[in-house]
């Protein structure tokens, strides 16, 4: 069996393979395969995995929670001991029923409808990042614009204060850098939590759940009409939560609101410099708004996989699989899987909306929370850029983030006249 | 493309409260705000095609068509 496996023709376990963005060729030769495509075991804490490249088995396996388990096994690509996974818990490495009871404590303040009201201060705050970059003539896309939008609103629905913006994007930077090649020091932020019982092994996971310790405090004392102060009252099944699923839901929504859409905002720029015409076909179209928001997403799949465990026999994109195999879900190689997304490369601001890309995931109970909140934060930053008719110039190749998971930008800079 | 109505329905115990399905008719679904669980208000009537995308689109697999109604005009 083993010898008719069809081995992934990149290393998809390090993040040297994503420098340059997504490796649009090697995705696109394991999605022409008739089979998923396996990666065998690597030293330490590398399992094995199957990797899932078409839009179709991504959409499947997302689904189906029962046969697909976020919370057996880890949802990322390396493994971690039982004790370090129950550790870091938060919903996301859950499944339902368990899973859904969490998600019902924040759902309602990223339902469309409720996103809408965040309109006046989402406008607010692109536009005085835009015109700050309009006065210093340029700089880097990234701190100035991408970074500081999306922190800012989640820390706003959060209810982190201004001042402490700026502590939570160096945090949630240095998390991601958890599975770099540069990792920080272990004592780092005060750290004397084992590494390995941290998410992504990162000493800033210790300073992101010490930071909500202190809010969560705080606002046992002074309440808030902000998430923090819901979590804290919150009860599940008649209980609080503990401090553990407080700081891991806290770290969650931090992370998941900020690294994603700052993600899409940095490739943005890219978009609106390559492919300028499609811009320019929106401005005389506005109508086209949301497809266009829809294609920044799609062309940007901020968040470039997860991963889940086979909970028993079965066959995808026939391929047979084990109970406790690993299929990882590449979202960056289905939203550009030519069956679905006609000439996939093209960036198109009038590509159909549905089929919908799977930025967001493949549907199913995981489907991101935030997504409301992320295609209003984009329209709006779309609609701030062409309605001051700023002209972004490349003045610099972008530095993508050393990250397999994460297909961010660190740097990008830009002249804009 | 069919024009026959149907009825939709929400699971409760499986709605994640996505509003998805209140984004795309939000004339036949309301997502409670506190509870943050979908529901289907008045007759809960939709074109099959609509109704298709609905379901489709929830990320909680919670909504169902749960029976065809009349051939619409």
């Amino acid at each position: 069996m083993l010898s008719e496996r069809v081995l992934a023709p990149a290393d998809l376990q390090d993040p040297a393979t994503f420098s340059q963005g997504i490796p649009q060729e090697a995705f696109a030769e394991m999605r022409a395969r008739p089979t998923l495509s396996w990666t065998p075991p690597g030293g330490g804490d590398r399992t094995g995995f199957w990797s899932v490249t078409r839009h179709a088995p991504v959409s499947e396996v997302s689904r189906d929670t029962d046969l697909y388990s976020s919370a057996v096994g880890h949802i990322q690509i390396y493994d971690i001991d039982d004790d370090a996974l129950s550790a870091r818990a938060s919903m996301i490495d859950l499944d339902p029923p368990v899973h859904t009871r969490l998600r019902r404590l924040v759902s309602s303040a990223f339902t469309p409808r409720h996103v809408q009201s965040y309109e006046t201060a989402v406008r607010a705050r692109i536009a005085e990042r835009l015109d700050a970059l309009m006065q210093s003539g340029g700089g880097n896309w990234v701190e100035a614009v991408a970074a500081p939008i999306p922190i800012g609103v989640i820390c706003d629905i959060m209810g982190v204060p201004e001042s402490d913006h700026d502590y939570m994007i160096e945090l949630t930077d240095h998390l991601v850098a958890g599975t770099s090649s540069k990792p920080l020091e272990p004592s780092a932020y005060g750290n004397t939590t084992d590494l390995r019982l941290l998410p992504f092994n990162s000493p800033a996971a210790h300073g992101i759940n010490e930071y909500a310790r202190a809010l969560g405090e705080r606002r046992r004392t002074e309440p808030a009409d902000d998430l923090i102060t819901k979590l804290i009252e919150a009860e599940v099944d008649g209980e609080r939560l503990t401090d553990a699923e407080f700081t891991n839901f806290f770290r969650l929504m931090v992370f998941a609101g900020n690294e994603t859409t700052r993600a899409s905002m940095a490739h943005l720029a890219l978009h609106l410099v390559e492919f300028a015409d499609q811009f320019e076909r929106l401005r005389s179209d506005p109508s086209l708004m949301d497809q266009a928001v829809e294609e920044v997403i799609r062309y940007s799949s901020p968040i470039l996989y997860f991963r889940r465990t086979l909970t028993r026999d079965t066959v995808l994109q026939d391929t047979p699989l084990r109970a406790g195999d690993k299929v990882v879900m590449w979202y960056a190689a289905a939203n550009f899987d030519e069956e679905v997304f006609d000439e996939p490369l093209r960036f198109d601001v009038t590509r159909p909306l549905r089929p919908p890309n799977v930025a967001f995931g493949g549907g199913g109970a995981h489907f991101c929370l935030g997504a409301p909140l992320a295609r209003l934060e984009v329209a709006i930053l779309i609609e701030s850029i062409l309605s001051r008719g700023i002209n972004l110039r490349l003045a610099g190749d972008p530095v993508y983030v050393d990250s397999n998971f994460v297909n961010g930008i660190e740097h990008l800079e830009v002249e804009v006249g | 493309m069919s024009a026959d109505l149907v009825r939709v329905a929400v699971d409760s115990e499986r709605c994640i409260g996505g509003g998805q399905c209140e984004m795309l008719e939000p004339e036949v679904f309301l997502v409670d705000d506190d509870e943050a669980i979908s529901s289907v208000i008045g007759s809960g009537e939709l074109p099959r095609d609509r109704a298709d995308v609905v379901v489709h689109r929830c990320p909680g697999a919670a909504i169902s068509i749960v029976q065809p109604q009349r051939p619409s005009e």
